[in-house]
């Protein structure tokens, strides 16, 4: 009797199942690496209907994030300035600028400016501006470097284990507060601890956690309401 | 294999005496034990009678899915936009709530708001803590009016003839019925408005009158207190005067047909001050009596000590009877003298009741200076003068019965404008507010007169009856939207000013008054900051003053004087013989009906609106219907069934109600009946408001109107009524009574002033008496089997319920339903047991025998009670619910995927599924699927608590103690920390919105960790326990019994605050 299989399809199992290992874990890795908020959205870099750089505004000429942003100390959502805010300096500087038709613009008629928006939780996250700034964590932490960042892209993931990373352990993401909103600083620009030698971003950090009894929530009702 | 937890059985109490909540429960039928066993009612969770059963659903779903894909458009991220101001508004910070002071106006004087506001929408109502008045409480109206703002189907334009016309037009035909008025006078012209005590309302009056001085200004409410008003006139000689009771100086109370525990009745304070003398500290404390002598019950009755059933029509008999026993006891000259007016047989009519009446009135007279009978509104003037005079003789007068000075009425009643109407007298009538055409009084015929007036100009919130036929018809601004002022029941001077410009162009009674008036149109607060610098004067700035005013809400120091009633024994005399009518006992041919004012839509005013359309009824738990309501015995008579049957048609437990018809001389009323345990006899009660028209979707075809019974003679009750069973298919009613049985296991605790007294304080095994009630008094706790992650937080929620003051009113079901964003679900959802509301009412009635024709009232709350060892969290396969380290059990709605299980396994019964999508759906869509209309209307998603997620379809929620409330507060003290280690939130800084809107303060939240907190002191009390408490499942929720305080020679003392008593074999 005539064989039925070739000789080759001895290896046929063995290549199917190597082949469809390759693609079994490239999926689950596409899927790890492509749909989770690491690729989605990091680097998120839309056109802002104005050109407005960051840094040149708070990287060149150190305007403090609070001069804009002036309620992110104060509320659940930091704000984003309004055109008269804008106007305040720009009704004396560059002030017939085609870059800066729009807000010239909207100061004058009243209709607002529709900024892009970045970052965005979902409606189910109550995330507080307030809570954050004033109890030690920069806008660097979950922003990145805005003051490097001509035009504003998504750097952080945000996604809950992110979020929760640092909730869990918040010493690593502790600073004084008098340099919450001095996105360059470094640990080593604090004074060395008593013997001498600097101190690092963890001992800052439980430092601060100890003294001001930072004990963020890790539970739901944390975020979600 | 499964394991069932078996309850230990009920012990069958030596007495029969126990709790029930409905007539079914009390006779123990099959059908009710067949709902305790279905521990969900029939239908809840039932596809079938919906038209779609679980497989052709899953078929639907798979296909719209696979359509869904096509698109991809999911892969897309959509572009979000952060729109900021263009200018930078002053004091706005987005996001972030303001609040505003305002008050809602209303008949018996405003009620002081705080409004909080966030992005400029208006989103919940509190109550004003600085106003003299108030306690920061609120009633369900006060809470429910936020809901009428957004009402979808207010009224958005200007109508010409039923067409849509706007302002400018209606501008010009101001100019044209003002010349009009002009030429003759104002003999043509009337003003037909609602009762309100606005100073800047009365100055345009007066304004009016000089320019029009035959103007006809007319005043009519379908529920006044008029009768009351016409005897003030004759008891003390004086129109321009209001006798306030103080009930906070009250030791024995005796209500005659009055409600005064209901906030719109007897006003804030009257319940403030009723709780704070209710409240004792330690047995010792002395606590008021009440005596309640009504013909149905009111959630006064339900908080009286000694109730006495009587028909409302007798109700005056009652009081000669009292009149006489306390005159007797008092040799008070005027009162004996009054007395000689009324025949001898008025009393005769009692028998059966004068033990009961003696008794009381040597109760009062003992506390005489310290005792107080108030008389219902709804009680003809002469019972009002005969309560005066007893006051009088009971020398109540500048204790606990003071008067304030009003200004005096200046108007014309309904009865005199329709007489000119008749005339054709009036060519121009404006119409502001209220709704004449369905329910003034039927003899005078309101429709057909209104028809002779030639230009009709109708103000008002609502398309509605009176707007038909109308010439014009303004859209009006909400009390929210608009600027104005009014008084208090003090006579506080108070701002109403406005939280958002009108949504749909309306505009205030003031700013049309103003134009009719020939002003120009005002701007703003111009005309209520004149008003304010002619009643804020010496003052040394002017702006401040003002400022203060709007920061606070009302003028400090404005309130009346007291004024001294000198009672007028030769007045009220000639009054009482002049008006006294003895009306005839009811009997089962001739039977009174009684028109009560509603819970829910108070005389037809918030028909239209869904929270309290679904806000059970505190006492028949009734939805979305009114009821006449009668008593078991009377339905018997009547050949009614009198226990709750089970609709048979797969569609949940709703209650068949046979028809009734009432025929009163020529008027004939068709109605379903409700058996009401502890209604009076021969006697039916029937609430006014439902049956509308013209009205929008939410109030069509609810109720029964009981207007058409309504004459200028009878207004509030009716002799003589013939009452029979009609044959029809029996109506049916959505009740909550049987939603979520809980066998009787001293859930309820209650127990007279006395046995306290002789119990106080904790055994020798740390637990009091009220803790060893029914089955904790000798069944070992469980043990739990379970882990539970530790609380290890330094603050820990908790919460107090006192029953000895909760009244049953029901405001914090509506707030709760305001803050958390909870959704109405409609007349057969709630039919289902699908209501959504976090918090239940329990009703509680308890009878010495089922035959028992007198059972007493008890109200429970019932919420989430964030067990330590909780249940519900153990069986949830995706940790939906879980514990947090501060004790409260959290739903994250995001994870939930609706099993159900934790609702099964919560032995209280506190959790609520989403079955269909009810925030997005509108109500008679509910099942067309994908073909329903999607989305919220534009208007109600401005109402939204933006901290609080809006639930979807398939997800289970349940009381979260306002975690927004608390997680706020939290943050808010971080703000202050700042680099300090001060995050502990101060104590009794968090106020959940139930405690906030509670009138009687009854519910107490705060932390249970700190010694120094409210909570924690109460629930150190004897008095505190917690409901099931064998199941050692260690709820955060707790209760402080109910106490009773009984007259030992009252007849019946003996069975007062007795049942979880009798119930308890180890007492």
């Amino acid at each position: 009797m005539a064989n039925i299989f070739p000789k080759w399809s001895n290896q046929l199992p063995i290549q199917l199942l190597v082949a469809g290992s390759v693609v079994f874990v490239s999926l689950i890795a596409g899927m790890w690496y492509y749909f989770t908020p690491k690729y989605t959205r990091v680097g998120y870099q839309p056109v802002q209907p104005v050109n407005f750089s960051h840094s040149i505004h708070a990287g060149q000429l150190g305007l403090d994030c609070r001069y804009c942003h002036s309620q992110v100390e104060n509320a659940a959502h930091s704000n984003v300035p309004t055109s008269q805010t804008c106007m305040n300096c720009h009704s004396q500087i560059k002030q017939n600028s085609p870059l800066l038709a729009p807000v010239r613009e909207s100061y004058k008629t009243g209709q607002p400016i529709a900024w892009v928006r970045i970052h965005q939780a979902p409606d189910y996250v109550y995330f507080n501006h307030s809570a954050h700034v004033n109890r030690g964590v920069s806008c660097v932490e979950c922003h990145g470097q805005i003051n490097n960042m001509p035009v504003v892209w998504h750097h952080e993931p945000q996604s809950m284990s992110w979020c929760l990373d640092c909730h869990r352990e918040p010493e690593n993401k502790l600073r004084p507060l008098n340099q919450i909103t001095n996105l360059n600083w470094k640990p080593e620009d604090e004074p060395p601890g008593p013997d001498g030698k600097p101190r690092t971003r963890r001992e800052i950090g439980q430092e601060l956690k100890v003294a001001w009894n930072v004990n963020p929530p890790v539970t739901c009702a944390g975020c979600h309401r | 294999m499964k394991h069932v937890f078996q309850h230990p059985p009920e012990t069958p109490s030596p007495t029969g005496r126990k709790y029930w909540r409905t007539m079914g429960e009390l006779n123990d039928t099959p059908e009710f034990r067949s709902w305790l066993e279905r521990e969900f009612p029939k239908g809840i969770d039932e596809l079938e009678a919906d038209g779609l059963s679980r497989r052709n659903f899953l078929q639907l779903m798979g296909g719209s899915l696979a359509l869904a894909g096509f698109g991809m458009s999911g892969c897309r991220r959509p572009e979000a936009y952060l729109v900021p101001f263009a200018k930078s508004a002053e004091w706005t910070i987005p996001g972030h709530n303001l609040l505003y002071a305002t008050s809602m106006p209303r008949r018996n004087g405003a009620l002081p708001l705080i409004v909080t506001t966030t992005d400029g929408r208006p989103i919940k109502n509190e109550g004003n803590p600085l106003h003299p008045v108030s306690n920061g409480g609120t009633d369900t109206y006060a809470q429910a009016s936020m809901l009428e703002l957004y009402d979808p189907e207010r009224s958005r334009t200007f109508l010409l003839a039923g067409k849509p016309s706007d302002a400018a037009a209606f501008a010009d035909g101001m100019t044209k019925l003002r010349a009009e008025a002009q030429a003759d006078g104002g003999a043509g012209l009337a003003v037909l408005m609602g009762e309100s005590m606005s100073p800047s309302r009365e100055r345009m009056r007066a304004e009016l009158q000089k320019q029009f001085p035959k103007m006809t200004w007319c005043v009519y409410e379908a529920l006044s207190n008029d009768n009351e008003r016409e005897a003030t006139k004759a008891a003390f000689g004086t129109a321009a005067m209001k006798v306030t009771a103080k009930f906070a100086k009250a030791d024995v109370i005796l209500a005659l047909d009055s409600d005064f525990l209901c906030v719109e009745e007897g006003g804030m304070a009257a319940s403030r001050d009723f709780a704070a003398r209710r409240r004792i500290a330690v047995s010792t404390d002395a606590m008021n009596r009440l005596y309640a002598v009504e013909n149905r019950y009111t959630i006064t009755g339900g908080m009286a000590d000694h109730r006495l059933r009587c028909p409302a029509s007798q109700i005056g008999a009652v009081t000669v009877a009292l009149a006489k026993a306390i005159a007797d006891a008092t040799n008070s000259g005027p009162l004996t003298d009054m007395l000689s007016t009324v025949p001898a047989t008025e009393v005769q009519k009692l028998e059966k009741s004068l033990p009961w009446i003696t008794e009381a009135a040597k109760d009062l007279v003992a506390n005489r200076g310290k005792s107080l009978v108030v008389v219902g509104a709804n009680q003809p003037g002469w019972v009002h003068a005969l309560g005066f005079a007893i006051n009088g003789a009971l020398g109540n007068f500048g204790t606990t019965l003071t008067a304030i000075p009003t200004a005096a009425p200046a108007e014309v009643p309904l009865a005199a404008l329709v007489e000119k109407m008749k005339a054709g007298a009036v060519k121009t009538l404006f119409i502001f507010g209220g709704n004449p055409a369905y329910n003034a009084p039927t003899d005078l015929n309101w429709p057909e007169q209104q028809k002779k007036v030639s230009t009709v100009v109708r103000h008002g919130l609502f398309e509605d009856e009176t707007s038909v036929g109308a010439k014009w018809h303004l859209p009006a601004a909400h009390y929210l939207e608009s600027w104005g002022d009014d008084r208090s029941s003090d006579g506080t001077y108070v701002a109403v000013q406005p939280m958002i410009l009108p949504l749909h162009g309306g505009v205030s009674e003031l700013e049309v008054l103003a134009a009719l008036a020939g002003r120009d149109k005002i701007e703003g607060p111009q005309l209520v900051k004149e008003t304010f610098q002619g009643i804020a004067r010496n003052v040394s700035d002017e702006a401040m003053a003002w400022n203060t005013f709007l920061r606070e809400g009302f003028l400090a120091n404005s309130a009346a004087a007291e004024a001294t009633a000198t009672f007028n024994p030769g007045g009220a005399k000639s009054y009482l013989q002049a008006n006294f009518k003895s009306a005839p006992v009811p009997t089962a041919d001739a039977m009174e009906v009684v028109l009560t004012p509603d819970y829910s839509v108070w005389d037809g005013r918030y028909t239209n609106n869904g929270w309290l359309q679904e806000l059970a009824d505190p006492i028949t738990k009734l939805t979305w219907d009114n009821a006449a309501l009668m008593s078991p015995a009377t339905a018997k008579k009547l050949g009614i069934k009198i226990l709750e049957e089970e609709i048979r048609d797969g569609q949940g437990t709703g209650l068949n109600g046979d028809w009734i018809e009432i025929v009163v001389g020529d008027r004939k009323v068709k109605a379903a009946v409700l058996v009401d345990p502890g209604h009076v006899d021969n006697s039916v009660s029937l609430s006014l408001g439902y049956g509308r028209e013209v009205v929008g979707r939410i109030g069509l075809y609810t109720g029964f109107n009981a207007y058409p019974l309504r004459s200028s003679g009878a207004l509030y009750f009716v002799s003589g009524a013939k009452v029979s069973k009609l044959a029809d298919e029996p109506h049916v009613f959505s009740t909550t009574q049987q939603h979520y049985n809980m066998e009787g296991r001293a859930l309820v605790r209650e127990l007279p002033l006395e046995t306290y007294r002789e119990h106080p304080g904790f055994g020798e095994d740390g637990r009091s008496f009220v803790q060893k009630f029914g089955m904790d008094s000798h069944i070992p706790p469980s043990v739990s089997i379970y882990k539970h992650p530790p609380l290890d937080a330094k603050q820990q929620w908790g919460m107090a319920i006192d029953l000895n003051t909760c009244t049953g009113c029901s405001a914090c079901v509506v707030a709760c339903q305001n803050e958390n964003n909870i959704p109405i679900v409609g007349k057969e959802q709630v039919r289902r047991g699908r209501i959504m509301q976090w918090i239940r009412m329990d009703r509680y009635y308890s009878s010495a025998t089922p035959q028992d024709e007198d059972p007493q009232v008890m109200m429970q709350p019932v919420t989430c009670h964030h067990c330590e060892n909780a249940p519900c969290e153990t069986v949830c396969p995706v940790n939906a619910t879980v514990h947090n380290e501060e004790g409260l059990n959290v739903m994250a709605y995001n994870r939930c995927i609706g099993t159900r299980y934790c609702a099964n396994n919560c032995p209280y019964k506190v959790r609520r599924f989403n079955y269909f999508d009810y925030n997005l759906r509108p109500l008679d869509q509910l099942r067309w699927g994908p073909l329903a209309k999607k989305g919220m209307a534009e208007t109600l998603q401005l109402s939204k608590n933006p901290n609080v997620t809006v639930r979807m379809r398939g997800v289970m929620e349940k009381c979260t103690f306002c975690v927004q409330r608390i997680e706020e507060a939290k943050i808010a003290q971080l703000r202050v920390a700042r680099d300090s280690n001060n995050t502990k939130v101060p104590t009794d800084r968090i106020k959940t919105a139930c405690q906030q809107v509670c009138p009687s303060e009854a519910i107490i939240f705060g932390d249970i960790a700190d010694p120094n907190s409210t909570v924690s002191k109460l629930k150190k009390r004897d008095l505190n326990y917690t409901m099931l408490d064998y199941l050692n499942i260690q709820p955060r929720v707790s209760y402080l019994a109910r106490l009773r305080n009984p007259n030992p020679k009252m007849p019946g003392a003996a069975a007062v605050g007795m049942s979880t008593l009798k119930d308890s074999p180890g007492h």
